[in-house]
């Protein structure tokens, strides 16, 4: 067998519905509820096996074959690794306080945080590694043979860096970690390829970066020019007032309205790079969806999430995904006999720190 | 026994899809494709992975990526031999949705009550070395926060042995932090705050105060507190963030209250016993009920509403200590005005206690 495809517009496909899932949801959120939160791991699971399973790559569904106790596990690890020590350092580090160690609590304190840092680091490496080794297209998964202790000092030091000049490195720091995760990462026997670029991403960023001067310099100037206008609110009584007032609730929603959709432009841009820029063998990968999508599918969730009085909110995995597969694409050929089986370890816990931080997918 | 099914089949091995018959023998079964036959298979190792529409997809244990697609009718001798379909996985399949439910409620209620419960049988078992050790390493010398002078440590040292009669395994300092307040804590480490002994009007007031903290001693209320804080901890971990923490607060809540009543109760009858006046101690909640009403402003109200918030309710108390006085009784004061005299000043005489929390709150 030599079937070679070619595939040219829609590489996935989604085929899911929403009353399907509901009937996946509701259940989910019974049992959770009845187990004080346990079963979510369960849960989640059961949403993946069945958003996995009505997404088509090319000519065959994928598959996920994670289970709900590797997720258990890896949260009861985070717990034991984490949650104890931090409870028990917070104790000591009080007890440090009362009696005049300051300096001696700051420190363990601040070791605790760092471990932390690192220990995120090295959650979001593991946990996309274990997503890939847990799915399956054509019987071949992914996944990778690097435990990802060495990313989680890139990690540190990348963030770093991207935060000392006060914090315009940033995009570099993102797009780069993307690229040594994506670079560790295979599927079948092929390595990803990540060559994502920084650069073109600074432009948003700047507009992220400089949103919040830019409001302030404009109510500023406003009320400068207000005032040398003699049009101060004293000198126009009560519709001065009014107009102060106006122009203060236009600068808080600006801000509150402004940000979040410059952040979603910025992160709009950063995916369509990351995605972009990643190749698996003679496959190449890209992410349509622009800046506008991003921010009617964000004003739609909150909609839902509020219309629904917040039920909507289980519904919301299913739309991330939806909104995922939607607009991913992939350009290339696929050499099905050359497709062989992972020979990459497979964890036998799931994502737990990610989980226990609650950060989302890829 | 020989039959025939047609299905689709993944080696796991490579990604060729191979339209396969399956062939029947006994407990085991081949897989035939035109040129090549592959197995035998045992029906022990299949595994039941997922769904897909209308075909049932099984794997095959040890076998990466193995899979068999059954889809259409499978015929009843080939059902018979296959594993069962999974939907939610475990027992709640066996017993179904809805007893699944009431049977993990009724599990998840007996496991909260258990952890609130619990811990008063549990406190005593705890070795008092433990309880020692952990009060140590909370406590120590309080940053040098302990007030001395010989005549201030003979009168609290009297009040202590007049208000229990095994003084010896009590703690009881008073520290140079002027708040209103006073705590209990592992070990029997009982402290007095000097904002507390200062505004006291009487020695009765810090004697019926005193005698409600060794009453937490007493009755083991710390460690109790401790073991209902870490078992809530670990039963509601499941619940994600802040939900979790506001059921636990309010669970421990709860209980707080029944402590201070009990604290309340252990205080009466020890002033009773004493022969010391619970009027004091009446008169000193009263006020701060007083205060209470117009608790938000100066320095003085901050210490009595950081009191409250920890010693709630003080309206009832102060009724309750009225009612245990017992009229025409010939009480003493709980000290002389000379050791009145020395209690109080000895945070202003000792000049090497340090003061406050080490850091500025001003």
């Amino acid at each position: 067998m030599g079937d070679e495809m070619t595939e040219q517009n829609t590489a996935f496909r989604f085929h899911g519905s929403w009353g399907e899932f509901a009937r996946i949801a509701f259940p989910n959120l019974l049992l959770t509820i009845v187990t004080l939160g346990i079963y979510r791991f369960w849960a989640t699971t059961r949403e993946r096996e069945y958003l996995w399973s009505k997404t088509q790559f090319i000519d065959e569904r994928l598959e996920w074959t994670g289970r709900g106790i590797e997720l258990f596990i890896g949260f009861i690890m985070a717990f034991l690794l984490i949650g104890l020590p931090f409870i028990v350092i917070q104790l000591v580090s009080q007890g440090l306080i009362f009696r005049g160690e300051a300096l001696i609590a700051g420190l363990v304190t601040l070791t605790m945080f760092v471990l932390l840092f690192y220990l995120t680091g090295v959650a979001y490496f593991r946990a996309l590694r274990y997503r890939l080794s847990r799915t399956y297209w054509r019987g071949i998964r992914g996944g990778s043979d690097d435990p990802g202790f060495r990313y989680g000092l890139s990690y540190m030091l990348k963030t770093l860096l991207g935060w000392i000049p006060i914090f315009l490195l940033v995009p570099w720091s993102m797009i780069s970690l993307w690229n040594d995760r994506w670079n560790a990462m295979s599927f079948g026997p092929h390595r990803f390829n990540a060559t994502a670029e920084w650069k073109p991403l600074m432009k948003r960023y700047l507009l992220f970066y400089l949103a919040p001067f830019l409001i302030v310099i404009g109510g500023a100037v406003y009320g400068i020019s207000l005032a040398v206008s003699g049009g101060a609110p004293n000198a126009l009584g009560s519709t001065g007032v009014a107009i102060g007032a106006i122009v203060v609730l236009i600068a808080v929603l600006a801000f509150y309205i402004f940000l979040p959709l410059a952040a979603l432009a910025f992160y709009s841009k950063y995916f369509r790079l990351a995605v972009g820029g990643l190749k698996l063998h003679n496959l190449e990968f890209d992410f349509r969806a622009r800046a506008a999508d991003w921010i009617l599918f964000f004003l739609a969730n909150v909609a839902i999430v509020i219309c629904t009085l917040g039920i909507g909110y289980i519904f919301m995995p299913y739309r991330n995904w939806k909104f995922f597969i939607d607009h991913m694409e992939a350009y290339g050929e696929i050499n099905i006999d050359e497709l062989t089986q992972s020979e990459t370890v497979v964890a036998k816990h799931g994502e737990g720190l990610l989980d226990a931080f609650d950060v989302g997918a890829i | 026994m020989s039959s025939f099914f047609d299905a689709w089949h993944y080696d796991g091995k490579s990604a060729a899809k191979r339209k396969v018959e399956v062939q029947v023998i006994g407990r085991q079964f081949f897989l035939l494709e035109t040129e090549r036959r592959h197995g035998p298979f045992a029906f022990a190792d299949v595994r039941y992975v997922s769904q897909q529409g209308d075909t049932d997809v099984y794997g095959l244990a040890d076998m990466d990526g193995w899979r068999l697609m059954l889809s259409g009718p499978v015929p009843a001798d080939l059902a018979a031999l296959l594993p069962v379909t999974r939907r939610y996985g475990g027992f709640i399949d066996r017993l179904g949705l809805g007893k699944a439910v009431i049977a993990l409620a009724l599990t998840s209620a007996a496991a909260v009550a258990v952890v609130l419960l619990s811990p008063q049988w549990l406190a005593p078992l705890i070795p008092a070395s433990i309880d020692d050790k952990l009060g140590d390493a909370l406590v120590g010398d309080f940053g040098g926060r302990f007030c001395h002078t010989q005549a201030g440590d003979a009168a609290l040292k009297t009040l202590v042995a007049s208000l229990d009669p095994n003084p010896g395994d009590l703690q009881v300092e008073v520290a140079k932090i002027d708040m209103i307040n006073a705590v209990a804590l592992p070990g029997g480490n009982v402290i007095l705050f000097d904002g507390l002994v200062e505004q006291a009007q009487s020695p009765d007031e810090v004697a019926g105060v005193l005698a409600h903290e060794i009453g937490h001693v007493r009755k083991k209320h710390v460690m109790q507190a401790l073991l209902r804080q870490m078992g809530l901890a670990v039963v509601l971990g499941g619940i994600d963030g802040n939900s979790g923490v506001l059921v636990n607060n309010v669970l421990a809540m709860s209980y707080s209250r029944g402590s201070e009543a009990e604290a309340d109760a252990h205080s009466m009858q020890v002033l009773g016993k004493a022969n010391i006046s619970p009027v004091g101690t009446a008169s000193f909640f009263d006020r701060l009920s007083e205060l209470d009403g117009s608790a938000g402003n100066g320095k003085q109200n901050a210490g009595i509403a950081g009191y409250l918030s920890s010693h709630p309710l003080s309206g009832s108390r102060n009724a309750a200590f009225e009612k245990s006085i017992i009229k025409g009784k010939n009480y003493k004061p709980a000290l002389t005005s000379a050791e009145w005299n020395a209690l109080k000043l000895m945070c202003k005489q000792d000049r090497m206690a340090k003061s406050g929390f080490g850091f500025d709150f001003e």
